[in-house]
C-alpha cells in the first residue's frame, strides 16, 4: 500500500505569539517550525497501518516555503517516512489552504498513491479545508475528525471512526480516499536518535513552484486575502469574589456572569 | 446566497440558524437566502428552517443522505447553489458542516474560509471576514479575492434569528451521487456525551486534579448539566484514567472557546491554557491564590471546590429555573 502523508510546517505549539509591526501576519521572526499535533496523529496513523501491512510505503508530501517544508519533512522521515517530496511555494505567495490542496493535487495525478493521510486541520490557521478540498480536485471520498483506522486488503477499503458532536460514527472508505485525522486520536511516537541522524541525509524530492504554477494556470493564487492578524487584549487580572460563605460565593459569582459578563440568562 | 441547514436524528440542528443570521448579516436588503436541506427529513424540518428568514429552501430528500457522506453533501449544494444563483453558500461550522467547505469551494471555485465570528464588508466591497487561529490565541480577518465564497460560522458567534412567519416554499432537488464514495455505518454516542460536544458548547466546565478522585467528578458533571455545558478535564485527569482523552482540554487535547470556561481545580499550566484562554469569560476556583489559573480568569473563587461547586450548581439550577 501507497501511503501518503500530508504535513503543513506551522509553529511549534509553544511559540510565543506576535503580530507583525503591519498587524496582517504572525511575526515569524524566531519561529520554531514543526508538525503539529493533527500532523503527528496522520503521521502516527501512517506508520501504524505501514508496520501491520508489510511492504507499504509511507510517503510525506509538504507544500511550503523553504526552509520550514525541509525541516517539517526532516521530522517526519526521522519518525520512519520512507520517502520524502517538497512541493515548493514562493517565499512571496501567502500561505492559502485552497491553492496548497491544488498543488498536492496536481502533483498526485502522476503519482501512486491508495490512501492520503493528513491533519483533520492545521495546527495554525485551523481551516481544515486542506484535505476536503484535495479529496474533490483527485475525485476521492474524504472524512475529517477520523481515528483508528484499519486496512482490508481483499475488500480494497478502509474501516475507521470519525468524530462528530456527541459521539463517532463508523464509516468505510474504498482504496483511494483523503482521511483527515483527529489530534491525540493515537499516540505519536518520538523520533529516535540514529533515524534523526539518518533522515539528514535522505534526499528530498523537490517539485519546483515553476511545474506547479504551470499545471495551476489560473488557479494559481490564493483565493483570500489575511488583511489583520490580532493577538486578544491581555486580560486585565481576575475580579477576585470576597465571600464568607459558600453560598454567598456561588450568588455573587452568578450574578456577575449574568448582569456584568452576560454569559448566561 | 445560499444557507446550508444540517439534520441530525431527524431534526434541524439549532446553528443552522445561526448560518441564517450570519447570511442575512451579509445579504442585501433585497437579496433574500435560499436554504438547503437534505436527508428524509427535509422537507417537514424546511418550515422551522424558513422561519428563520429564507426564501426558498431547496430539499433533498434522498435516504441516502440522512447522515450525509462529505462528497455527497457537496454534490447537493453545489447543485443548490447553481440553482439559486448564490454567489456565497453559508452552513453552521459542525463538524460535519465544516467537512464539506473545502470540497465545494474547490469544485465550485470559491474561497473557503471555516470558523467565522463575525462578518463584514472591506474598504473595497469585499467580504471581511473574522476568524480564530492557533486555538483561539489570536484573531485574524480575511478578505475573499475571489467571485463566490463557501462559509463555517463558528457555533455561538451569530444569535439566531427570532422565528418569523416565512411561509416556507420548498422545491425539490435531486443531486447524483458519487460511485466511488465512503459510506457511514453506523453511529455511538460516547458515555457522559449527553450534554453538547466539548469542541462547540457555549459553556465548558473543566475539572482538574484538585477533584482528586474519579467518583468527584460527578461534581464537575453536575455543575455542567446545571449550566447546560460540556465537560473537559486537564491532563491530570485523564492521565489519571479518571475520565477518557476526549475530554481533555491543551496542547495535546481539545482547543476550546465558549462564551463561557469554568476552570475548576486546574492550576493553569501553560499547556492547558493554550486550550482555552481564546475563551470570552473564564471563571477559576482554586484553594491557591497564587495558581497560575487567576492570572487569565476573569472572575476568581479562592476557596475548596468541594465547597464551592455544590454551592454553585444549587444557585445555578436556581438562576435558570431548575429548581
Ligand atoms: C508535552 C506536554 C503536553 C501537555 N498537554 C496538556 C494538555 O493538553 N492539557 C492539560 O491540561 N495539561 C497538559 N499537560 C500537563 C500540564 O503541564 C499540567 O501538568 C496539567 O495541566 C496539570 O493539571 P491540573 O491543573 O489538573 O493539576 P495540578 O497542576 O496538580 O493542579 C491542581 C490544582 O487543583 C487545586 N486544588 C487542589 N485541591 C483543591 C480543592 N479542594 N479545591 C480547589 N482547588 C484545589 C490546586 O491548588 C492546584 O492548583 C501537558 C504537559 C506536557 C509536558
Amino acid at each position: 500500500m501507497e501511503i501518503v502523508v500530508c504535513v503543513k510546517p506551522a509553529p511549534d505549539s509553544e511559540t510565543r505569539l506576535r503580530a507583525n509591526p503591519a498587524g496582517t501576519a504572525l511575526d515569524s521572526e524566531g519561529v520554531k517550525w514543526a508538525l503539529t499535533g493533527y500532523d503527528e496523529s496522520a503521521m502516527e496513523q501512517a506508520l501504524l497501518l505501514k508496520e501491520a501491512h508489510p511492504g507499504s510505503r509511507v510517503r510525506v508530501v509538504s507544500f511550503g516555503p523553504a526552509p520550514r517544508s525541509e525541516e517539517v519533512l526532516r521530522s517526519a522521515l526521522a519518525l520512519g517516512a520512507d520517502a520524502a517530496t517538497w512541493i515548493e511555494q514562493p517565499a512571496e505567495l501567502a500561505p492559502d489552504p485552497l491553492l496548497a490542496a491544488r498543488a498536492v493535487a496536481a502533483h498526485l495525478r502522476d503519482a501512486p498513491w491508495d490512501l492520503v493521510l493528513t491533519g483533520k486541520q492545521a495546527g495554525d490557521d485551523e481551516a481544515g479545508l486542506f484535505g476536503p478540498a484535495l479529496g474533490a480536485l483527485v475525485d476521492a471520498p474524504s472524512f475529517g475528525g477520523v481515528s483508528a483506522i484499519t486496512h482490508d486488503p481483499a475488500a480494497r477499503s478502509f474501516a475507521f471512526r470519525r468524530s462528530v458532536e456527541g459521539g463517532s460514527e463508523t464509516v468505510t472508505a474504498p482504496v483511494r480516499s483523503v482521511l483527515g485525522l483527529q489530534q491525540a486520536a493515537n499516540d505519536p511516537r518520538t523520533a529516535k536518535l540514529p533515524n534523526i541522524l539518518k533522515s539528514r541525509r535522505t534526499p528530498i524530492e523537490k517539485v519546483p513552484w515553476a511545474l506547479t504554477q504551470a499545471a495551476l494556470g489560473p488557479h494559481g493564487r490564493p483565493a483570500t486575502e489575511r488583511v489583520a492578524f490580532r493577538l486578544p487584549a491581555p486580560r486585565s487580572g481576575a475580579k477576585m469574589i470576597e465571600y464568607r460563605t459558600p453560598d454567598e460565593a456561588a450568588e455573587k459569582l452568578v450574578r456577575l456572569l449574568q448582569g456584568e459578563a452576560k454569559v448566561f440568562p | 446566497m445560499l444557507v446550508v441547514g444540517e439534520i441530525r436524528d431527524g431534526r434541524l440542528v439549532p446553528s443552522s440558524l445561526e448560518a441564517v443570521a450570519a447570511a442575512r448579516a451579509c445579504a442585501g436588503p433585497a437579496d433574500a437566502p435560499e436554504g438547503l436541506l437534505v436527508g428524509p427529513a427535509a422537507r417537514t424540518e424546511s418550515g422551522a428552517f424558513a422561519a428563520a428568514g429564507l426564501g426558498t429552501v431547496h430539499c433533498d430528500a434522498d435516504e441516502a443522505l440522512a447522515r450525509p457522506t462529505p462528497w455527497a453533501w457537496s454534490r447537493a449544494i453545489v447543485a443548490a447553489a447553481t440553482a439559486a444563483g448564490a454567489e456565497t453558500i453559508v452552513l453552521a461550522g459542525t463538524a460535519a458542516g465544516r467537512d464539506v467547505v473545502g470540497r465545494v469551494a474547490a469544485v465550485w471555485e470559491a474561497a473557503g474560509v471555516t470558523g467565522v465570528t463575525a462578518i463584514a464588508r472591506g474598504p473595497t466591497g469585499r467580504l471581511r471576514l473574522t476568524r480564530p487561529v492557533f486555538g483561539g490565541r489570536a484573531t485574524e480577518e480575511l478578505e475573499v479575492a475571489a467571485p463566490r465564497a463557501v462559509l463555517a460560522v463558528r457555533p455561538h458567534a451569530f444569535a439566531p434569528p427570532p422565528a418569523g412567519t416565512t411561509a416556507a416554499t420548498a422545491s425539490d432537488l435531486s443531486a447524483p451521487r458519487p460511485e466511488k464514495d465512503g459510506r457511514i455505518t453506523g453511529f455511538e454516542r460516547v458515555a457522559g456525551g449527553a450534554g453538547p460536544e466539548l469542541g462547540d458548547a457555549a459553556i465548558v466546565v473543566s475539572g482538574g486534579r484538585g477533584v482528586r478522585a474519579a467518583e468527584n467528578f460527578s461534581l464537575i458533571e453536575d455543575l455542567a448539566r446545571a449550566f447546560g455545558a460540556a465537560v473537559g478535564a486537564s491532563r491530570a485527569v485523564t492521565d489519571a484514567g479518571w475520565r477518557p482523552v476526549s475530554f481533555q482540554v491543551g496542547q495535546t487535547g481539545k482547543s476550546v472557546t465558549p462564551q463561557l470556561y469554568l476552570a475548576v481545580g486546574i492550576s493553569g499550566a501553560i499547556q492547558h491554557l493554550v486550550g482555552m484562554v481564546g475563551s470570552r469569560v473564564i471563571v477559576a476556583i482554586n484553594s491557591d491564590a497564587q495558581a497560575p489559573i487567576f492570572r487569565v480568569a476573569d472572575y476568581g473563587v479562592v476557596g475548596d471546590l468541594f465547597q464551592i461547586v455544590p454551592a454553585l450548581t444549587r444557585e445555578v439550577r436556581k438562576a435558570r429555573g431548575l429548581g
